[in-house]
């Protein structure tokens, strides 16, 4: 059992809660990589998308280590305030995806469901992080870091290819971005629970 | 003579996440001397930069070094081929390293023979994460998966071990020379080759059940 029969004060340990953040951001990573996919497959063929969706995500303002010597050196604290912003930055977005996705012409269920559940173990997922956040550093981590999305608009155009851009230029935003905070988190938990000795 | 043709970009591969190489397809030259120049850039730049070596993958390829390599962002690559009559240009291949990733093989496949608590024999599989991949901080998370077959055998034993570098096998037929092998992927990437193929005789009175 989590906690000891009989125990009051007891705590999961910071070793478990970082358990179950990286179990929750390879699953929703794994989910976002599969919905990117499904849509690239149904809507995007051909229509040149990628060339567009350069440097276009609302979060690229959130300066991230880009490789895995960047990521090393930067302290913890910093890391985990990056994750917590970029997290805190898919709220919004995440929510409005919900809906919006089901204007989509014959949107399959998969795709539904998918964003469906992504919103929920993104907000799961910012519990967790704002556990860990909170056993590591009682006092807060400072500066919160947020990066606001306008994109609503695009996704309700009435001109389908712009609209059609703009999901895919979500999706895949939203891809690139779960990859990191998973990547991150597993540097994270090697580097504070086993003294970067995974 | 004719301008070269079309060159292709074949593939790109990180084996760790760190640096990527690509390769493309030599096209037909018509017997003239060809030469092949890579130019990449990245999301958001406008400039245009060369492949910075064009040895170390091999023929026909790029590869990118630690300080040419960053995730997480777009690369679109083109290939140019040039011989006397003319040149001709690939069209754009955009790649994400992120998306990538495919491991070389892990490494020191072992096969023994132990003995439980319980006094029952059982096969001890132990391997290696492929050189050069840095599982240790964190940065690159493998998955095992191994398979077994008797060696005369036709049907290979598929099994998913997760992130493990050891594993017990107790299901096996006494007397038997059985084959092994591992292979592995990232968390999020494509599977590895399979590992050199190691090999183990069970004695005939290997009893592994009561």
């Amino acid at each position: 059992p989590i906690c000891p029969n009989g125990s009051i004060s007891c705590q999961v340990s910071l070793g478990d809660l970082f358990d179950r953040a990286v179990k929750l951001s390879h699953y929703i990573h794994s989910l976002s990589s599969e919905m990117f996919n499904e849509f690239d497959e149904r809507y995007a063929q051909g229509r040149g998308f990628i060339t567009k969706a350069i440097n276009s995500c609302h979060t690229s303002s959130l300066t991230t280590p880009e490789d895995k010597e960047q990521a090393q050196q930067i302290h913890h604290e910093d890391l985990l305030n990056l994750v917590m912003g970029v997290l805190n930055s898919w709220n919004d977005p995440l929510l409005h995806l919900v809906s919006e996705v089901q204007t989509i012409k014959e949107a399959p269920d998969t795709i539904l469901w998918k964003a469906v559940e992504i919103e929920e173990q993104n907000k799961r997922l910012l519990e967790g992080m704002e556990k860990i956040v909170g056993r590591l550093h009682p006092g807060g981590l400072g500066n919160e870091l947020y990066s606001r999305w306008s994109g609503l608009p695009s996704l309700q155009l009435p001109d389908e290819d712009s609209r059609l851009f703009a999901f895919y230029n979500l999706l895949h935003c939203l891809r690139r971005d779960s990859h990191k905070i998973d990547n991150y988190l597993k540097l994270l938990k090697c580097r504070l629970i086993h003294d970067s000795n995974c | 003579g004719q301008p070269p043709g079309k060159p292709e970009l074949i593939k790109c591969r990180s084996p760790e996440k760190e640096t990527f190489s690509c390769w493309w397809k030599p096209v037909s030259d018509g017997g003239l001397p060809t030469n092949y120049t890579l130019f990449y850039n990245n999301e958001g730049e406008e400039s245009f930069y060369e492949c910075p070596d064009y040895t170390t993958a091999g023929p026909n390829s790029c590869y990118f070094d630690k300080k040419h390599t960053s995730l997480w962002t777009i690369y679109n690559i083109t290939i140019k081929a040039t011989n006397e009559m003319g040149s001709n240009i690939s069209e754009p291949h955009y790649v994400d390293v992120t998306y990538i990733v495919q491991p070389n093989p892990p490494v020191n496949l072992s096969l023994a023979l132990n003995k439980h608590t319980d006094g029952k024999l059982y096969l001890l599989m132990n391997w290696s994460s492929p050189p050069l991949a840095d599982v240790r901080s964190g940065w690159l998370t493998l998955e095992y998966e191994l398979r077994l077959k008797p060696e005369e055998g036709e049907e290979w034993e598929t099994i998913f071990v997760g992130q493990r570098t050891k594993y017990k096998v107790f299901s096996l037929i006494p007397g038997e020379k059985y084959i092994a092998q591992v292979r592995c992927k990232s968390d999020h990437g494509e599977w590895s080759k399979w590992s050199s193929e190691s090999y183990i005789h069970l004695p005939k009175e290997f009893r592994l059940k009561d």
